[in-house]
Order: C-alpha cells, then sequence, then structure tokens
C-alpha cells in the first residue's frame, strides 16, 4: 500500500458526469484525480450507451437512404456489408471519442488511475489494480460518478446470446429475422426502430399502453405509426411471465394472459442500476436509497458535505447532458465556485426513427398549472424543407398559456428534431413571446420555418 | 549398409513430414474428416424422423470438422442466404431443422471419418481442447457483454488446422506405420495455424473467425482489428482449456498473470469466476463424450 497523498479532488468514474467534475476541479487549478476501472475513459456513454447507439442509428438511416438510392443509381451493395460495415464504423467512432476524452484529461493535467474503486473513510479510498495490488489516495472533496448498467429482471436469463441487454446487443454480428424487445423505455424504444428500419420484426412488449409515456401522445402515436410502417409492432399493457431459449432457434415469451410469443434474438430494456457494488459507500458514512440509488441536494451534494454524486448513480433524468452540467456544478460548489443558475427547460432528446425531443411543459402540464392552454401545431409535409428532405413525417407542437402568449413548451417527433429543439429552448429561457417567432425572419428553406407556422396556428386561435 | 543408417531418425522422421506437410499447404488441399463417434451421432439423429432439434443443434455446436463444414455449406450459392452466415446459430435458425439434418447427414457421409487407430487419445484430447475452448469463449464473451456465438465459433474453431494437419500425415504415411506422438505433436503445433488459416480461407469461413485462428495466439491477438475482440477472446479462453483439461501443463499463477486478462481488463475476481466455471465445462464435455 502507497503513502497517502493528498488531492484537492477525486473522482471515481470517467462518464459525462465524471468527466466534466475532473476537468472543472483542473480548470480551477486544483490537483484531481480521476479512478476510472475500465481501461478506457468514457464510461457507458462511449462504449455502451449514447455514442454507440446514435452512431448504429445514424449508420442504419444512412444505409437505408443508400439502398433505396440503389433503384435510381443502379448500383448494388454487397450483402454482407450490412452488418460488418455498421459494427465497424461503430466501433471507429467510439475509439475516435474514447481517445479524444483521454487526450483531454491529459492534456489538463488530471491524473488517472486505473483501478476500482472503494471506500475506506470518509477521506480515503483505495485502487485495486488488475493484478490485485492496491493503493490509497485522499481526498479533500470526493465526486461520485460510476454510471449504471441495464438492469436484469430476476424471471429473464440474460444469456448475452439469445436473450441480451442492451450492452450486448452492439456487438451482433449479423441481423436476426425477428426481435422481441422488453420495455417500452427509451433504450427500448431506440434499439427497436433501429432494427426495425435495418429490416428486423420487432416487436415490442410492455405493461403500459403506450412507448415513452411520459412524451406528448401526438409525438408518440406519430412515432408508433413510423415503427409500425417499417414492419415493427407494439403490444402495450402485456406482463411477461417468463422468457426463455428454446434450445434451438427461438426465444419464447409466455405472457401473463397465457399468449407465447416466439422471436429468434430478445433485447431486455427493463431500466438500469447504479453501479455502487464494489464501491462499500457506507465506509464513507453513505447508504443507498430504496431504489439502490445515491441521495443529493440541489448542488448533487450527499449527506457527507464533502462527497458529491452526479449523473445516473443519482437517477433520473440520467441524461448524457444533464449529467455533464451535475459535474461540474457539483465540483464549483465543492470549490466554492460560482456556477451560475441552475439550468431551467432542459431538453430530453430520444433518438428513435424518427427523433422525438421536448421542452417546457406539454399541453396536460400547461392547463393544469396556468388553467387553460393553446396548442400551434407545423407538420413537416407542410414546410418547404420538409419536402425538399424528405423528411415529411414529422410535427412540430408549440405550447402557450391560454391568451396565446406565452410561450410554455415545444414537442418535436421527426428527423432533425433533438437540434431543432434548441430554439425552443432559447425561446422558454429568454421568455420569447409566441408573436416573435411570427415577426421574425428564419431562413428558407428549413425546418425551423415549423416554429413560425406553429406560432402563426396559436395567434389565429387567439380570442378576439 | 548398416541397420542404423536404413531405420529414419525420429528427426529425419519429422523432416520428411514436414516436407509433404509444406507441399500439401501449398497445393491447398486439405481435408478435414469427421470423428467416429460424431459421425455415428449425426447418422442416428438424421435418420430419425423423431430426432430432437436440440439435440442436433447441440451436436453440430461441439464438433470443430461439423461445425465448419455446415458454414461453409449454409454460405454456399446453393442455400443463397439473404446475409452471410456467420454463426452457428445463425445457420441453424436460417436453415431450420429438416435442412439441417440433411446437411449434416451428407457431411457424415462425404466428409470421410478419421482413421484413428493408434491415436484415440490424442485426438480425443485435440477435441475437448477445442470445445472446451469455445465454451469458456462464451463465459469471457459474457463478462465482458460482448458477442457470446462468435466468441464460442471463434474457440470452437481456433485449432482447426490440427486435426487437418493430423489427417495429412495420417493420409500420406504410405506404411501406415503409427509413429509416436512426440514426433508428431511438434509438427502439428508447427503448422495448424497456417493449415487453419488456409482451410479457413478455403472454406470462407467468416472473417471474425479467420482472424482468430491466424492471430489467437499470446504473440499476435493484439493485430487483431475485429470489433468482436475474437482473437483476444480465443487467446485466454484456450490457456483457460488448456489449465481445465491438463492443470498440470500450465500454473494457476502463470495463468493469472497472463497479458491478455490486462487486456480484457479481468480483475482478480473476474479470473476467480472464470476458474469457478471448470467442472461445468468438464461436465459439458463429459456429456457429449458419454
Amino acid at each position: 500500500m502507497s503513502a497517502l497523498s493528498p488531492y484537492d479532488l477525486i473522482v471515481i468514474g470517467s462518464g459525462p458526469a465524471g468527466q466534466k467534475a475532473a476537468i472543472q476541479g483542473a480548470k480551477s487549478g486544483k490537483r484531481v484525480a480521476l479512478i476510472e476501472q475500465n481501461r478506457e475513459v468514457g464510461g457507458a456513454c462511449v462504449y455502451q450507451g449514447t455514442i454507440p447507439s446514435k452512431t448504429l442509428r445514424e449508420s442504419a438511416l444512412q444505409m437505408v437512404q443508400f439502398l433505396q438510392a440503389t433503384d435510381v443509381f443502379e448500383f448494388r451493395m454487397r450483402d454482407d456489408v450490412k452488418i460488418a460495415s455498421l459494427m465497424t464504423r461503430l466501433d471507429n467512432v467510439v475509439r475516435a471519442h474514447g481517445a479524444f476524452m483521454a487526450e483531454q484529461l491529459a492534456r489538463n493535467g488530471i491524473e488517472r488511475f486505473h483501478g476500482r474503486a472503494k471506500f475506506v473513510s470518509e477521506q480515503e479510498i483505495q485502487v485495486k489494480g488488475l493484478d490485485g495490488t492496491t493503493s490509497v489516495i485522499r481526498g479533500k472533496s470526493i465526486v461520485i460518478a460510476t454510471g449504471s448498467r441495464p438492469r436484469v429482471p430476476d424471471n429473464i436469463p440474460i444469456d448475452h446470446e439469445h436473450i441480451l441487454d442492451s450492452d450486448s446487443i452492439l456487438s451482433l454480428v449479423y441481423l436476426p429475422k425477428s426481435l422481441t424487445v422488453l420495455g417500452g423505455g427509451v433504450i427500448a424504444s431506440e434499439y427497436a426502430s433501429i432494427f426495425a428500419l435495418l429490416g428486423v420484426q420487432v416487436t415490442i412488449i410492455d405493461s403500459a399502453d403506450r412507448p415513452l409515456k411520459f412524451l406528448d401522445q401526438e409525438l408518440t402515436d406519430q412515432f408508433c405509426a413510423a415503427f409500425e410502417n417499417t414492419g415493427g409492432h407494439y403490444r402495450g399493457q402485456l406482463k411477461i411471465q417468463s422468457a426463455q431459449w428454446d434450445g434451438f432457434s427461438k426465444v419464447i415469451t409466455r405472457l401473463e394472459s397465457g399468449e407465447i410469443l416466439e422471436g429468434e434474438k430478445m433485447l431486455v430494456a427493463l431500466g438500469r442500476v447504479a453501479n455502487l457494488e464494489h464501491l462499500d459507500i457506507q465506509a464513507a458514512g453513505l447508504e443507498t436509497t430504496p431504489r439502490g440509488l445515491i441521495a443529493v441536494n440541489d448542488h448533487c451534494q450527499t449527506r457527507v458535505p464533502h462527497i458529491y454524486a452526479v449523473g445516473d448513480v443519482i437517477g433520473p433524468p440520467s441524461l448524457a447532458s444533464c449529467s455533464m452540467e451535475q459535474g461540474r456544478r457539483a465540483v464549483c460548489h465543492a470549490l466554492g465556485l460560482e456556477s451560475g443558475d441552475a439550468p431551467e427547460h432542459i431538453p430530453m432528446g430520444i433518438y428513435t426513427i424518427p427523433e422525438m425531443s421536448s421542452v417546457g411543459l406539454n399541453e396536460q402540464e400547461a392547463v393544469e398549472k396556468f388553467g387553460g392552454a393553446l396548442v400551434g401545431r407545423a407538420r413537416f409535409h407542410e414546410i418547404a424543407r420538409g419536402q425538399i428532405s424528405g423528411m415529411t413525417n414529422g410535427l412540430l407542437k408549440m405550447v402557450s398559456d391560454a391568451k396565446g402568449e406565452k410561450l410554455l413548451g415545444v414537442h418535436i417527433v421527426g428527423e432533425g428534431a433533438t437540434e431543432l429543439i434548441h430554439i425552443g429552448q432559447m425561446g422558454l429561457l429568454y421568455n420569447i413571446d409566441i408573436d416573435r417567432f411570427v415577426e421574425n425572419i428564419f431562413n428558407f428553406p428549413t425546418l425551423a420555418e415549423a416554429y413560425r407556422v406553429a406560432a402563426l396556428d396559436i395567434a389565429k386561435q387567439r380570442k378576439r | 549398409m548398416t541397420l542404423a543408417s536404413t531405420i529414419p531418425t525420429q528427426q529425419e522422421e519429422s523432416e520428411a513430414l514436414r516436407i509433404r506437410i509444406t507441399t500439401q499447404l501449398e497445393q491447398g488441399t486439405l481435408d478435414l474428416p469427421l470423428l467416429p463417434v460424431v459421425a455415428n451421432q449425426v447418422l442416428q439423429l438424421a435418420g430419425d424422423p423423431n430426432a430432437d432439434a436440440t439435440k442436433l443443434s447441440a451436436l453440430i455446436q461441439q464438433d470443430q470438422a461439423l461445425a465448419g463444414q455446415i458454414l461453409r455449406i449454409a454460405n454456399s450459392p446453393a442455400y443463397a442466404p439473404r446475409s452471410p452466415i456467420v454463426s452457428l446459430q445463425q445457420a441453424i435458425a436460417w436453415l431450420g431443422m429438416t435442412m439441417l439434418a440433411g446437411l449434416a447427414f451428407s457431411v457424415s457421409v462425404q466428409s470421410g471419418i478419421f482413421t484413428i487407430k493408434g491415436y484415440e487419445k490424442e485426438i480425443r484430447g485435440l477435441w475437448c481442447h477445442a470445445l472446451a475452448t469455445g465454451l469458456y469463449g462464451k463465459e469471457i464473451a459474457r463478462r465482458i457483454r460482448h458477442n457470446v456465438e462468435n466468441a464460442f465459433l471463434c474457440g470452437l474453431l481456433h485449432t482447426i488446422g490440427k486435426p487437418v494437419i493430423l489427417h495429412l500425415i495420417l493420409t500420406s504415411q504410405s506404411n501406415h506405420e503409427v509413429s509416436p506422438w512426440t514426433v508428431l505433436e511438434p509438427i502439428i503445433q508447427e503448422f495448424h495455424i497456417s493449415a487453419g488459416t488456409k482451410l479457413a480461407e478455403v472454406w470462407k469461413l467468416p472473417e471474425p473467425v479467420q482472424e482468430a485462428i491466424r492471430l489467437y495466439p499470446d504473440e499476435t491477438y493484439h493485430q487483431a482489428t475485429s470489433p468482436t475482440k475474437g482473437a483476444m477472446i480465443t487467446c485466454l479462453a484456450n490457456h483457460l482449456a488448456s489449465y481445465a483439461l491438463a492443470s498440470s501443463s500450465l500454473e494457476e499463477e502463470t495463468l493469472r498473470a497472463l497479458p491478455v486478462i490486462q487486456d480484457l481488463n479481468f480483475y482478480p475476481d473476474d479470473m476467480d469466476a472464470l476458474l469457478e466455471v471448470r467442472e461445468g465445462i468438464q461436465q459439458s464435455i463429459e456429456a457429449f463424450l458419454v
């Protein structure tokens, strides 16, 4: 065991939250140690989550567009290009992003420790290396950013061969004929729509009556319609009794209703659990909540004042974008630095096909909060850019107060939704009136024009 | 001429074998027959209309030669897969029970049976090692949440060159005399990668499998570029199989210090878990042999 080494800040985990926490510490002139149990930095976001799933999505979209063009340009793509090229591109993007993050940490003078962290006391952390040797480091402030992993339900034997989770599905070497997806959340819906687009017969099974229930129903209705168009099926209000490999060629799913469903492969996407099992947080005076998370205040501070927790270990929203900001703000608070106003109007991006994105209040929330609301709609097929780019399957909904003056929320489904949402976010942050969207000029032709069309739709509903 | 000068020494015998093998490898005329025990089981299952599909599936997934041949044929234009067949499970799902049984039957009849008199124990050892490597490959892949099917196939086929070389030696010996295993083993070891690589190319086995066959040893796995990590996984699986089947060949301490363990980012408890499945893997192999 080496001698105790004092650090101003120790960050455990190098995902989006941990990385931003470490960089904030280093940029503030502090001595920072970053502990990561994997060889590469970046966490699940880079290797099993956000980056690979979005890369797979973009590659699948490009490939399908390319294949559709074969009729026009009279060429033929080799059959084996499909999955191999998808996976190779995925690997290349992931490697590049991982290398970039490692270089960024090194450039900021952050000391990296490759090993598993375990609390010895409130300020001491043991780092156990791959060879089993241990060292202990000491920190004035500590940030826990160890992320999460897919949840394994008791009644479903995930073998990563026939029954996969959202990690192992990323290393498929061929496209199955059919895929049963358990879960109706973000990860389930994203992968379901990607594989359906690639020609796999996908069936989503979930207990909710529609996927992504936290989103505006018009958005999810349009998503479901697009999903069905690619051959996918959403089967809601169903409960799983068991799922099992038949030993030959199919995964058999038994529902509580007695119905039996079959699929060549199964993806289980029924939530995630925080990575805390090696950390021994009890040794630091901390404990987990009943949901297996770490409780924090508005500054991401735990009940032990110099220990902070950020990212997936503190629970929703579990968005990479929020986790990064949590990391930065936690360290600012720990170091007594000004961190700016707490973020409001955080946009949510769902990378399904088509994309969905949302910021602010939906219609129901607006009615509950302000006693009424007006909704303006712009359909992408009415927008010139939508027609030009073939992106006619989209909708932008703008929600205002009952007078049709104050912008309260924006909800978009369609390609480009996750980029387009930021206009609405800025509008909300700066209290832009609905009329400002009508009176100002947007580039033409762009999808942003949908904001103007939706604002006009609200304006014409105003009581005269 | 004395008697001593007419009887070839082991060194001369080895040299003669090397020349014959090199010639055959250059000509590319490689063959891989089935083991008698495997062929018998296939013929029984394929001829039984009530045969259990899972048994045939298990049989195909436990034998190098059968697995390789099924992949080769499933990818042939005659069966016109919509996309290349890169896994045994994919082949099974694609072909279905009836066609699979027919294919397995024709492979068993046409590939010939190993002439193994005098080498039964050694051939059984090669077969056990290949299957154990495939099974350990699965366990390693599961721990890193990586593709299990590919890891298994790479492990099962990584030493496919060994029976090829042995068969080549046995069929080319004109006097049908049994050379001592001590003469054959180093030659098999020396040539199995080039023979396996050649066979994998000729049979058009999936690229990740070809890469694992070519690069699985400790000295070369880091040259592999496939995202499936088949060569790296097979490298460790190969060592674990050797340890499980003949622990005297490798100290546990040596096994735990292998560089590939660090490259796979395995901590001591990951290795503990892998070593714990030893009994299960031994039982799987024994069950098949019975």
